[in-house]
């Protein structure tokens, strides 16, 4: 099986499609992307270069199964395709939020501040019957430009 | 203090921006719909017409996030200076089974204006008049009212109409 996302002009993904293996192999049987986009051309409406492969299982430039990773994010409607850094990039969280291109994820100006061993002590259930009396963590203010301490037990 | 919207009437509009060599064919486009109209049958699937099609759901699902499945299609032809009656795509009496959304997409059209009727609480009987031009749609509730007119004095107008409902 091979994914494929459809893209428009902007590079905005508008669809994602999985095509059978037979759709995009080579005449020596090799997977190729060329094949596949060709394929969906002909029987999708929309030109062959506007289909970018994309990997079901790359999510942050990591292959969930030790694999190596397939352009830095499995696509989804919404997802950006960056040609230049061969990346498939998800919404931008927020307007200051900056691009890091080893982990294929957007990142704050700010580093998330860890939670202390208290904090992280009382997010974790006692035993299994036990809720735990917290549940701290850091939420990203673009007003003020840092991160807000918030408990949502709270 | 905090505001809550139950329901909107909004227009989307815009151009159908294809990519370069697969721009919707206007001639192909207009061929079926004066098929379908001197034959008085149903209009036929065409390509062309899918490629507009799957563009609008593509797009409105991209941006607003609506989800839209075809109701009906046909074409018309408007002569020079015909004004349409007051049209509406709803059936009152069948509401489970009306559409959500009327599209109307200019296929060849000049000087050609959509005016849409909306209430807007108390004020009743307003108007939003909007020109239609070649390769643009606008799409708006199907409850609303709405007419089409051909402006000028030489040439037939010919719109692709598309309903939708949104799930």
């Amino acid at each position: 099986m091979a994914s494929f996302a459809k893209i428009n002009d902007d590079n905005e993904v508008l669809a994602v499609l999985t095509l059978d293996n037979e759709n995009c192999v080579n005449s020596e049987g090799v997977e190729t992307e060329s094949v596949g986009q060709q394929w969906l051309e002909t029987h999708n409406n929309w030109p062959a270069d506007k289909w970018i492969q994309t990997s079901y299982n790359t999510i942050n430039n990591t292959h969930t199964l030790g694999g190596t990773a397939f352009r830095g994010n499995y696509a989804s409607i919404g997802f950006t395709w960056d040609s230049s850094n061969n990346i498939f990039w998800p919404p931008k969280p927020y307007p200051s939020w900056v691009k890091n291109t080893t982990t294929a994820s957007w990142e704050a100006p700010v580093a998330k501040p860890a939670l202390t061993a208290e904090q992280n002590a009382q997010n974790t259930k006692p035993d299994a019957a036990t809720p735990s009396t917290h549940m701290w963590g850091y939420d990203w203010n673009e007003d003020t430009q840092s991160w807000d301490l918030t408990d949502t037990y709270a | 203090m905090q505001k809550k919207v139950l329901s909107e009437q909004a227009l989307y509009f815009g151009d159908v921006k294809m990519p370069k060599h697969w721009e919707i064919d206007s001639n192909d486009l207009s061929g079926y719909i004066l098929q379908s109209n001197i034959r008085n049958s149903e209009f036929l699937f065409s390509k062309t017409w899918d490629k507009l099609n799957t563009y609008i759901r593509e797009h409105i699902n991209l941006k607003y996030k609506i989800s839209l499945v075809n109701k009906n299609t046909w074409g018309n032809i408007y002569k020079p200076t015909e004004t349409t009656i007051p049209l509406k795509n709803i059936n009152p009496i069948d509401l489970r089974n009306s559409p959500d959304f009327t599209l109307l997409y200019g296929v060849k059209v000049e000087d050609c204006t959509i005016r849409i009727y909306y209430e807007d609480n108390r004020r009743k009987g307003r108007s939003w008049d909007m020109p239609l031009i070649n390769n643009q749609f606008i799409m708006f509730p199907s409850t609303n009212m709405y007419i089409i007119k051909n402006n000028q004095k030489d040439s037939l107008n010919f719109v692709q109409t598309i309903t939708y409902e949104y799930i």
